[in-house]
């Protein structure tokens, strides 16, 4: 409790400091109302203040505020969702033979009854505690519908990624190391063909490869468990590659070219590093922001392609049951899989941004 | 392939001191890469001629003699100290590299070295300039990290392209000075880059002076200063900035450079020469002939009598008219 306290105290003396440069943020919440300090304050020594100053100040903490509030927007969203749609929902799911009684009592199920503040603290305070409400389907809560989805879509996600880079890091190094030659050539016109290629096209050729031909992967379907999933998993997560290894692979390929004239890398041959000290610290890592910023952007059209992805494949995620969601017209369901998803997408991308501020210190100063 | 530099002579003994001098595009800089043997990274290559140091002739060298001598035999001091250090790397890390680049020292022996060589270049706080990267330092502090870079391995030979060109003008004097007691230190020869003969009559013994890939003179640096011998030299002289008086226009050089790939036909320097004949422009770019105890590429140096007053800058209009 005191520590809390302090900091908030302590968050409120920052923005005092930058009354004059953000004074909008005066009035913020309910900090701005804290008397002024007492001798309970006056126990924690400068020292400490100047601790919480600079974690406040840190380009993580800022990074992390931004996604909160990416977050909440997201929540917003959600809630947004189904008051937004023309009509009462109410309706359109009861029907004509509706009875007044009956749409009241939906309308207090889908938690749409009564003014939209009132609606929305309610909404906030449900989520809070983990509530998403029940499934009108199948009058399951839905948390634990998408708890028992989440980990395949998760495991899948997961498999792309790992896939992406293993696949997209050697391949955009070689494409950059030799662009002149006939790998150069051959890569840019292959990398083309890839990305026009749809993912329910390549996924079809695929199983028709490796699950028909030879039987190296399931034709549909889920193994559950690591690593007997991983079986089932590598096929999805080598289609979506098919799109996303090719663009972040000529991401790479033309950083790492501009990055390779640079004089810092001219500086270093003539220095004598060799090997992979001269790969590593001179070409990939002052090279290689662009590409995991990128790769946080992708990482988060994963969840959007799984839903293709799980309907071709026939995997159990979250993906398939959203458009069964869609279908039913089950709206909380479609809200609290809008809202976890875009949590995953949040999460995915602060972490890319994470990864960046340490690989080049450069990406921390913006 | 285009010619970039084909008539240049450079000569210099252990512990000598030459300077490179010349405009923007005469070539200054591609030499010191043939220096260096970075040719190739910048689509380049020697096609005639050699580059001699000690007994080995590195224009035709292998890139595994290459090794053995760019770093340690040979320092190399670039032109821009931000984008000379890398930008993810700590100073520390880069300057371990200099010192061992196969990574043989211990961390802890290398990073006493690291922090005798900042000392060297006098950079006070040593231990802190270690764990700074260089978008954290200032521009003279860059320079000093480059410098101790370079000097890491006691090379005998210290190339400095345009060392003090991005840096103000009471860092440009530290640096220079700096440079010059490492040379006497360690008994370097230097090659010192600059666009301003100032600076080389400052630091040097010798000077080379370039116009469009070609040394155009050379010689002692008070000789060059005292008797130009070739209106190129004399021209640089008097556009010098420190020679104009307040108010009045500066005495700058004629139309522009030469630049490579339409390099005119006879004494390349004719079009912007008032002394020029008919002569200076037959043939292709003279050689260098000896006169008093310099060289010369201008087939009228004897006619430069020592002593002249130097000459009045030719206005535009004139060569303007000359180059019809």
């Amino acid at each position: 409790m005191r520590s809390e306290r302090a900091t908030a105290r302590s968050g409120n003396r920052d923005l005092e400091r930058d009354q004059d440069r953000q004074p909008s943020q005066s009035g913020d919440g309910g900090h701005a109302n804290i008397p002024p300090p007492t001798s309970h304050f006056s126990s924690f020594s400068p020292r400490f203040y100047a601790g919480t100053l600079r974690l406040l100040r840190h380009p993580v903490t800022r990074r992390l505020a931004q996604a909160v509030l990416v977050a909440f927007l997201l929540m917003v969203f959600a809630f947004l969702l189904v008051r937004l749609i023309p009509g009462d929902p109410a309706m359109i799911l009861l029907g004509d033979v509706a009875t007044e009684e009956d749409l009241i009592a939906y309308r207090k199920l889908l938690g749409i009854d009564g003014p939209l503040h009132s609606q929305f603290g309610r909404y906030i305070s449900n989520v809070a505690r983990g509530d998403f409400g029940l499934s009108i389907r199948s009058r399951e809560p839905v948390l634990s519908i998408i708890g028992k989805r989440l980990p395949v879509s998760l495991w899948l996600t997961a498999t792309t990624i790992f896939m992406t880079v293993v696949l997209a890091l050697p391949l955009g190094v070689a494409a950059a190391l030799y662009r002149r030659t006939w790998f150069g050539h051959v890569f840019q016109i292959v990398a083309s063909v890839f990305v026009a290629t749809p993912v329910f096209f390549s996924g079809l050729l695929l199983i028709l490869l490796f699950a028909v031909q030879v039987s190296l992967a399931p034709i549909a379907g889920y193994y559950p468990g690591f690593p007997a999933n991983l079986y089932s998993l590598w096929l999805p997560a080598l289609t979506i590659n098919c799109v996303l290894v090719p663009v972040l692979a000529r991401i790479l390929q033309s950083s790492i070219i501009e990055t390779s004239s640079e004089e810092f890398v001219e500086a270093a041959i003539i220095r004598g590093t060799q090997g992979w000290r001269f790969y590593w610290r001179y070409l990939l890592r002052p090279s290689l922001a662009p590409t995991i910023a990128a790769l946080g952007y992708f990482a988060a059209t994963v969840v959007s392609y799984a839903v293709i992805i799980e309907i071709i494949f026939n995997l159990p995620g979250v993906g398939m049951t959203l458009v069964d969601a869609v279908r039913n017209r089950d709206y909380p369901l479609v809200q609290g899989i809008v809202f976890l998803s875009g949590l995953l997408v949040v999460g995915l991308t602060f972490t890319a941004d994470l990864v960046n501020g340490w690989l080049d210190p450069r990406a921390k100063m913006r | 392939m285009l010619p970039v530099v084909d008539a240049a002579n450079l000569s210099l003994d252990r512990r000598q001191a030459v300077g490179i001098v010349g405009e923007s595009g005469s070539g200054k800089t591609m030499l010191c890469r043939a220096l260096i043997g970075t040719l190739a990274r910048h689509g380049a290559e020697i096609t005639a001629g050699t580059v001699r140091f000690g007994g080995l002739d590195l224009a035709a060298a292998s890139e595994r003699v290459w090794r053995g001598i760019r770093g340690r035999e040979i320092g190399y001091i670039p032109q821009s100290s931000l984008a000379g250090l890398n930008p993810v790397l700590t100073v520390e890390t880069q300057l371990v590299e200099s010192i061992s680049a196969m990574g043989t020292l211990s961390r802890r022996q290398a990073r006493d070295k690291a922090v005798e060589l900042l000392e060297r270049v006098r950079i006070p706080r040593a231990p802190q300039v270690l764990k700074a990267r260089g978008h954290q330092l200032s521009g003279g502090m860059r320079q000093r990290v480059m410098i101790a870079a370079a000097i890491a391995q006691s090379p005998k030979l210290l190339i400095a392209d345009e060392p003090t060109t991005a840096l103000d003008v009471t860092i440009q004097r530290e640096i220079l000075s700096l440079i010059t007691q490492l040379r006497h230190e360690l008994n370097m020869a230097l090659v010192l880059v600059s666009h301003d003969l100032a600076v080389i009559e400052d630091v040097c013994d010798d000077v080379m002076v370039m116009y469009a890939g070609a040394s155009v003179e050379s010689g002692p640096v008070a000789a060059l200063s005292k008797t130009p011998r070739h209106p190129y030299t004399r021209a640089l002289r008097v556009s010098r900035v420190d020679r104009a008086l307040p108010g009045q226009d500066l005495d700058a050089i004629p139309g522009d450079a030469a630049s490579v790939g339409s390099w005119p036909a006879g004494c390349r320097f004719w079009p912007r020469c008032s002394h020029a004949d008919e002569e200076c422009r037959r043939g292709s770019q003279p050689a260098l002939m000896p006169i008093g105890r310099q060289l010369s590429a201008c087939i009228h140096a004897e006619r430069l009598v020592v002593g002249e007053q130097l000459p009045a800058v030719a206005n535009q209009e004139d060569s303007a008219r000359r180059r019809k």
